[in-house]
């Protein structure tokens, strides 16, 4: 008894590897659809937010994670520029990670054709820029300065949406959805110095750590993980793959807290015999 | 020799190091232009040390070819990997997709570089898993507090944590979400505070000690 | 015939001039030309800025439906609309100044008036053309139910400051840390200074060992931050020590790197620990090692390392993100011995469970102290821990009187006290 109970506490973790595939495997191939039923005060937040803007603000959404942190943070920006465009806002796509223009590209390839939205009226996508602070200040007192062209290598200031932006003054909020600390600096650097309102969108990992800037409204909003996009795209009425990924994740988390529970009974009864 | 690998690089850390920190007091356009130099000087040195960066992979793999190390096919496949994606990039140049057209550079993205990064990234599940089974041990009254605030986020962080709770909790009249964000927004961030204050006064005294060549280990010692 | 002439030019003269003389209006008169002299109107430069704003205030009205149509021009002649405002929708009050530069106390209209934006000229132009300041007029229409009339001009030049008096506070705090730090640097070397065990730094030497003993290497990572993070400064600190450890023991250590330019500071480090434990032949310029700037390739990279290498240690100390339980627990299950390090808080847990060492936070930054006992940099750790005592005092004493003074309603004293925290 005494030897099965050290064994499985020694368990090759191959098999633990194992469980939990199928335990994500099964959900994503016959899902069960259990959907979030409330919704966090964070998510609740930027929605609000957004929604209360006025029809043709501007808004900034910086898409920095790459495609290691997208199942998690990709249907989180899905769901905002859907919303946004429901609300005819106008939307300003930016990066600070190389690795993310594939993923900005494929959202400009689906998203705005859904909603009638045309390049430079609406919506358009600036370059990638890897000096962070730099850009960060520069707009505070002229985007161009900094960003001249789009993507495309297209004047920017030409676009018509880009008539009346000059600098943070002309931008309602920023929303950044991000797998990194880049969060932090868009909150001290832009958020706090220039009062543009800024909402995040983060791993469900890296949540918990934006507790301080929730409280003192510094962040006006925070989406987290996967389930903060589902219950985003409950919001905004368009079910997508944050909704369509809950099921493996409510399946893994309780196998993560089965684990523990039994490791530990198995202990418990190991000391106790 | 002491000039040049001592004195000078404590002088210019000493003269930027005093210059950035009063152009944070100085408005003038002057110490704006400043900080935009400095900041192009940064990206120009760090181009050239991901240049020296590079050198260093690829002498690395190519002694390993040499010498035939355990695995030096891998290394082969560092200067195929490089030549194909570099070849991608000046193909579609450096265009991910063009007039909605798909790129070569953007199929390698969407077919290799897409998958290989999430697949990474989940790896971690894994590794929790397998860390939870084996290390969360609860040994201690304090191991079992941190257990149960751990259970709770988890469960909250799930829709079928609701249910559960609602169907075993649901006479306490409180939610799972409104534990959940008691738990981040008090002890967390109480905790969190704590920590971001001690790591400011660290990088402050850190800074000055740099500033003023107390601390030198950046530059090897002397 | 003269006289005739002369007649005709003074009756056409008298005409003319009759025409040109005020007569009844059969209109009522334009709006515009009602002059009127608006009390306390005042045109200011923008305190502490880069010259490129202006305030614009007046005296409050009773009338809360009055309208201003704020105007600028840079000659007089032209003028421009800035904007229109109600009354009392924004005072001097609103303007976000500290008390010691700006009177919070006053309660005027006010409009904050940015040139560069107002002309649309671009920012170069703008401080290459007014490089000696920009000189402003400025006038209000006020319009009322009844009418609209035209305020007095005013004018002011637009200056830029070379400081800037609003972060007063934080300069104080800096000097303040700035005179501790030398104080208490300069009697470094009166007596001896107790830090307390750190298990971890402790542990390198056994790590060390091990790795000799085994004939198997050390894998040192320094995390994936640039050489601006301190916790990446302090890595490459504890890196010259292990670097000397490995030197002694001639054992074997490798070194892979994110960031090119830690890669090139830790490259002179770790020849530097070489040189210093006298054993420069040792020395091979393949320790470290670049791999690249992706963070998951740089994890599988690391991984894969170790998997094949099976290393007897593993260090990972400074900045680490979502890769550190991927680096940790393989290093666990290669059997390494493993000390980490890191400030980021959030990745700690994920350490402390897979790892036999962890550095938490500010034990990273003592690091260098501690390992190298010299008494400048152990005494620069007292400073870190005065600061943090008189912050806990400054925070506790500030709570208390914030929490009177808003219960008693004390709005200026509340008001006061966030002014001089608050850092702009």
């Amino acid at each position: 008894m005494k030897e099965t109970l050290n064994k499985l506490l020694k368990i090759d973790r191959r098999w633990l590897f194992l469980l939990l595939t199928f335990s994500i495997l099964i959900p994503i191939i016959k899902p069960i659809g259990i959907s979030s039923k409330s919704i966090s005060s964070g998510v609740q937040d930027t929605y609000n937010f957004i929604e209360k803007l006025p029809e043709g603000s501007t808004i900034i959404l910086s898409m920095d994670y790459d495609p290691s942190t997208a199942p998690e943070l990709h249907p989180q920006s899905a769901a905002i520029l859907k919303h946004a465009f429901k609300k005819n806002l106008k939307v300003i796509i930016m990066t600070f990670l190389a690795g993310s223009g594939g993923l900005i590209d494929e959202h400009i390839r689906n998203i705005p054709q859904q909603y009638g939205k045309e390049y430079g009226k609406d919506y358009v996508v600036l370059p990638y820029m890897p000096n962070v602070l730099a850009a960060l200040t520069q707009m505070s007192s002229d985007i161009y300065a900094i960003y001249d062209k789009d993507k495309d290598d297209k004047i920017l200031k030409n676009f018509e949406m880009m008539k009346k932006i000059k600098n943070y003054k002309d931008i309602s909020a920023v929303i950044d959805i991000t797998g990194t600390a880049l969060l932090d600096s868009w909150i001290v650097f832009v958020g706090d110095k220039y009062g543009v309102p800024v909402m995040g969108g983060v791993t469900a990992i890296s949540q918990v750590g934006y507790g301080p800037y929730l409280q003192k409204k510094q962040l006006k909003g925070l989406i987290g993980g996967m389930k903060g996009a589902a219950e985003y795209e409950r919001l905004i009425s368009e079910p997508g793959k944050g909704t369509s990924g809950i099921d493996a994740l409510n399946i893994a988390h309780l196998l993560v807290i089965l684990f523990i529970i039994f490791s530990n009974i198995v202990l418990l009864i190991l000391k106790l015999s | 020799m002491n000039l040049i690998k001592k004195h000078i690089p404590l002088a210019i850390v000493f003269v930027f190091g005093i210059m950035t920190l009063a152009s944070y007091y100085v408005p003038h356009r002057k110490s704006e232009n400043y900080l935009e130099w400095i900041n192009i000087w940064q990206n120009i040195v760090a181009a050239f040390a991901l240049f020296l960066g590079a050198i260093s992979l690829f002498y690395a793999h190519y002694k390993k070819i040499e010498r035939k190390v355990d695995g030096w096919g891998y290394s082969l496949f560092v200067y195929f990997g490089f030549l194909v994606i570099m070849v991608a990039a000046i193909v579609s140049d450096g265009k991910i997709s063009d007039n909605g057209k798909i790129t070569f550079l953007g199929w390698s993205f969407n077919n290799i570089y897409n998958p290989l990064s999430a697949t990474m990234f989940s790896v971690l599940a894994f590794f929790i898993i397998s860390t939870a089974y084996r290390s969360f041990r609860i040994k201690s009254f304090p191991a079992f507090l941190l257990f149960i605030a751990g259970l709770v986020l988890m469960l909250g962080n799930i829709p079928l944590g609701e249910i559960i709770w609602d169907k075993l909790f649901a006479w306490t009249n409180t939610t799972i979400a409104d534990i959940k964000n008691w738990i981040i927004s008090v002890p967390s961030t109480a905790g969190k505070r704590g920590i971001m204050i001690g790591i400011a006064i660290g990088a402050a005294v850190t800074s000055l000690k740099i500033i003023f060549g107390i601390e030198r280990g950046y530059m090897g010692k002397d | 015939m003269i006289r005739k002439i002369k007649f005709f030019l003074i009756s056409v003269f008298i005409i003319s001039n009759i025409n040109a003389l005020p007569s009844k209006p059969k209109k009522q008169v334009e709006p515009q030309n009602v002059k009127i002299e608006l009390p306390g109107l005042e045109l200011l430069d923008y305190p502490s800025d880069r010259g490129d704003s202006l305030i614009l205030k007046w005296d409050t009205n009773d009338d809360k439906d009055l309208i201003y149509e704020i105007m600028v021009s840079t000659d007089e002649k032209n003028w421009k609309k800035v904007k229109e405002q109600k009354e009392g929708s924004f005072t001097s009050q609103n303007i976000d100044l500290p008390f010691w530069i700006w009177n919070k106390k006053e309660n005027k209209n006010a409009c904050v008036i940015e040139i560069m934006k107002v002309f649309n000229i671009q920012e170069e132009e703008f401080f290459k053309e007014y490089s000696n300041g920009f000189k402003l007029y400025a006038k209000l229409n006020v319009i009322s139910k009844k009418q609209k009339s035209e305020s007095q001009t005013v004018s002011a030049i637009a200056i830029g400051n070379w400081f800037r008096a609003d972060r007063l506070n934080s300069l104080i705090i800096v000097l303040l840390v700035s005179l501790v730090f030398f104080m208490v640097v300069s009697h470094a070397k009166k007596r001896e200074l107790f830090i307390r065990r750190i298990a971890g730094l402790d542990a390198i030497d056994e790590a060390v060992g091990r790795a000799t003993e085994m004939g198997k290497p050390v894998i040192y990572v320094p995390g994936i931050g640039s050489m601006s993070n301190i916790s990446t400064i302090a890595s490459v600190f504890i890196l010259g020590e292990v670097g000397k450890k490995i030197a002694q023991y001639d054992a074997n250590i490798k070194v892979p790197h994110y960031d090119p330019i830690v890669f090139t500071v830790a490259k002179e480090t770790i020849k530097q620990a070489y040189i210093e434990a006298e054993r420069p032949d040792s020395y091979r310029d393949d320790i470290n090692m670049f791999i690249t700037q992706d963070q998951f390739a740089y994890a599988a990279a690391v991984d894969g390392m170790i998997t094949r290498e099976k290393p007897a240690a593993c260090f990972y100390m400074g900045y680490f993100m979502a890769e550190s339980l991927l680096l940790a627990e393989v290093g666990a299950s290669a059997g390494a011995i493993q000390i980490a390090g890191t400030d980021i808080d959030h990745q700690l847990p994920f350490f402390v469970t897979a790892c036999d060492y962890t550095l938490i936070g500010e034990e990273l930054y003592a690091a260098g102290a501690y390992l190298s006992k010299e008494p400048m940099l152990v005494s620069a750790l007292k400073v870190q821990d005065f600061g943090k005592l008189f912050f806990i005092i400054f925070a506790a004493l500030l709570s208390i009187v914030l929490v009177i003074s808003s219960k008693a309603g004390a709005i200026n004293i509340t008001n006061t006290i966030l002014d001089i925290l608050k850092v702009r």
